[in-house]
């Protein structure tokens, strides 16, 4: 019973005999093992519903799983105590469909707060923003409103913002869900390069050209029950 | 540095969510302002009561009627014994013709009454006066008891009833008082919380989105508590202006009538320190309102 996709390189996401049910009797998430390799970039497929987004969440600890242990970075976190979530969600960026931007901050600023959370001083937080901005090349941006920008650029700043505290992790829930087909390739090369600077990387997708496209290892849900289907 | 900047973020963030949700931090401040300005009429009242039984208690004093035999020498002796009791403020000695002068004094022209005595009939007596938190009628019971049968002392008198009925009263008063108070005081938490209840849930997104960058329970939440510190605050200030006002009004519309009920002395405001407390019992409402709100807002997360 030994997770599935063991790989050779050291793990970092192990998770197992993971189930998790939100109302008694459905499983959104049904006896999941698997192992997931320091600086991999996966793609976690499948149709709606198959619980996806509840297999990140879980990641994340925005939930906690009914059955199992989910092991990041050498450290169960599947009955972690309130007061460690935010510690955890340090080492982790999530991006996700919505962007979800603070629309009353400016660009710079939602980039910053990953930082600012943790206590960074102000002068430091806009120097690391500015730079992450750089990288995904919106440093012109960074006075404006989330709002004045372009659906990929906001993207794009979600993006800074889930990479500027340097994560171990990064969870991707369709990303590209609500861009055209070339900001999609955009925003991919861009998740692509965090895992190429050694970030792990899981990216939740339906979209199956951009799973033959970076033709990576593939993890596929349906109906809760995990399948490998490589690359 | 670091504890710096943070407090600065978060009296910035308190202050845009005050200003996000202008109607219902209004509502609040509103609230809490009338909260105290009932609680602060109440404690005005029994202030000016207070200050009547005070001063009555300062001209209270216990009289210990002594027996006729008894000479200066043991009047006198009898005056120090009676003055190393536990509680005795001071003990003044009332000679037998000191009696009669005053006597004298209080009849006016029925004081020929006494004219076909040959001897002055009244005794002399000691006017005992209690220290100040000993003037109840526990304290005058155990006073009594402490000289009533020191040899010498024939009868003990004091007028003291009245002052415990008034005391009584001002109890009664402050119980009222204290019950109303705690009524009002949880309608305004009640309606704090409801508040920043709502302010909460208006920003329930930047909630969402802090909590997963990562910050912690303390990050997000301590604005939330300074904004119902600054609305506590506020109010508490608007209800001093509105109690100060209606001092003024009342004093001056009603000084001589007032100046008779509470007896001699002018109405008088809270004093500083007590106008802190009133500022402090403000912002303590508004802070536990909105932890209460917090805290829900975290169970329902
Ligand atoms: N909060 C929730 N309460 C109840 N059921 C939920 C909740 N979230 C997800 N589900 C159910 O769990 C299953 C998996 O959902 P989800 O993880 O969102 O799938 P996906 O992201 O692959 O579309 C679905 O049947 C969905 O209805
Ligand atoms: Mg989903």
């Amino acid at each position: 019973m030994s997770p599935q996709g063991e790989t050779s390189r050291q793990a970092l996401v192990r998770m197992y005999h993971v189930s998790k049910s939100y109302l008694p009797g459905a499983y959104a998430l049904r006896d999941v093992n698997l192992s997931i390799g320091k600086g991999e970039l996966i793609f976690l497929t499948g149709p709606s519903g198959a619980g996806k987004t509840t297999l990140l969440r879980l990641l994340f600890a925005a939930e906690k799983p009914s059955e199992g242990s989910i092991i990041i970075g050498g450290r169960n976190i599947a009955r972690l105590s309130d007061s460690a979530v935010p510690t955890l969600r340090r080492r982790i960026g999530v991006v996700f469909q919505d962007f979800k931007l603070l629309q009353r901050r400016t660009v710079e600023e939602n980039v910053g707060l990953a930082l600012a959370v943790r206590g960074e001083p102000p002068r430091q937080v806009r120097s690391r923003a500015f730079r992450m901005l750089k990288q995904v090349g919106l440093q012109h941006r960074r006075h404006h409103a989330p709002v004045s920008l372009s659906g990929g650029e906001q993207q794009r700043v979600a993006i800074a913002r889930a990479l500027v505290g340097e994560p171990e992790l990064l969870l991707a829930d369709e990303p590209t869900g609500n861009l055209d087909p070339e900001l999609t390739l955009e925003i991919m090369d861009l998740i692509a390069a965090a895992a190429a600077r050694g970030t792990t990387v899981v990216v939740a997708t339906h979209d199956h050209s951009l799973v033959e496209r970076y033709a990576r290892r593939v993890l596929h849900l349906q109906a809760g029950e995990l399948a490998e289907a490589g690359p | 540095m670091t504890s710096l900047w943070r407090a600065l973020y978060f009296v910035r963030t308190a202050i845009d969510g005050l200003r996000s949700n202008p109607v219902t931090s209004a509502v609040a401040v509103g609230t809490i302002a009338t909260t105290l300005v009932v609680m602060g009429v109440f404690g005005l009242a029994l202030k000016q009561m207070s200050g009547i039984v005070d001063r009555v208690g300062q001209d209270l004093t216990v009289s210990a009627y002594l027996a006729h035999r008894l000479d200066d020498e043991a009047v006198r002796e009898l005056a120090t014994r009676v003055s190393t009791v536990e509680g005795v403020a001071s003990v003044e000695v009332v000679t037998r013709d000191e009696a009669l002068r005053r006597f004298e004094g209080a009849a006016g022209d029925r004081a020929g009454l006494l004219d076909g005595l040959v001897e002055n009939p009244l005794p002399a007596s000691l006017e005992i006066a209690l220290a100040s938190e000993e003037r109840t009628e526990a304290g005058i019971a155990r006073l009594v008891e402490a000289i009533e049968g020191l040899p010498g002392i024939d009868e003990i008198g004091h007028g003291q009833e009245w002052v415990d009925t008034y005391g009584r009263v001002l109890d009664g008063l402050r119980g009222v008082a204290a019950a109303l108070g705690l009524v009002f005081a949880l309608a305004a938490l009640l309606i704090v919380s409801n508040t920043i209840r709502l302010a909460v849930y208006a920003r329930r997104d930047e909630i969402e989105i802090l909590a997963l960058v990562g910050a912690s329970r303390g990050f997000i939440g301590t604005p939330f508590l300074l904004e119902g510190v600054l609305q506590g605050t506020a109010g508490s200030l608007l209800a001093l202006a509105v109690l100060w006002a209606g001092f003024e009004l009342v004093t001056a519309l009603l000084g001589a009538t007032l100046a008779f009920l509470i007896g001699h002395g002018d109405p008088v405001f809270f004093d500083a320190p007590e106008i802190f407390a009133f500022v402090l019992a403000g912002a303590g409402l508004g802070c536990v309102g909105s932890l209460s709100a917090v805290g829900s807002a975290w169970r329902a997360a």
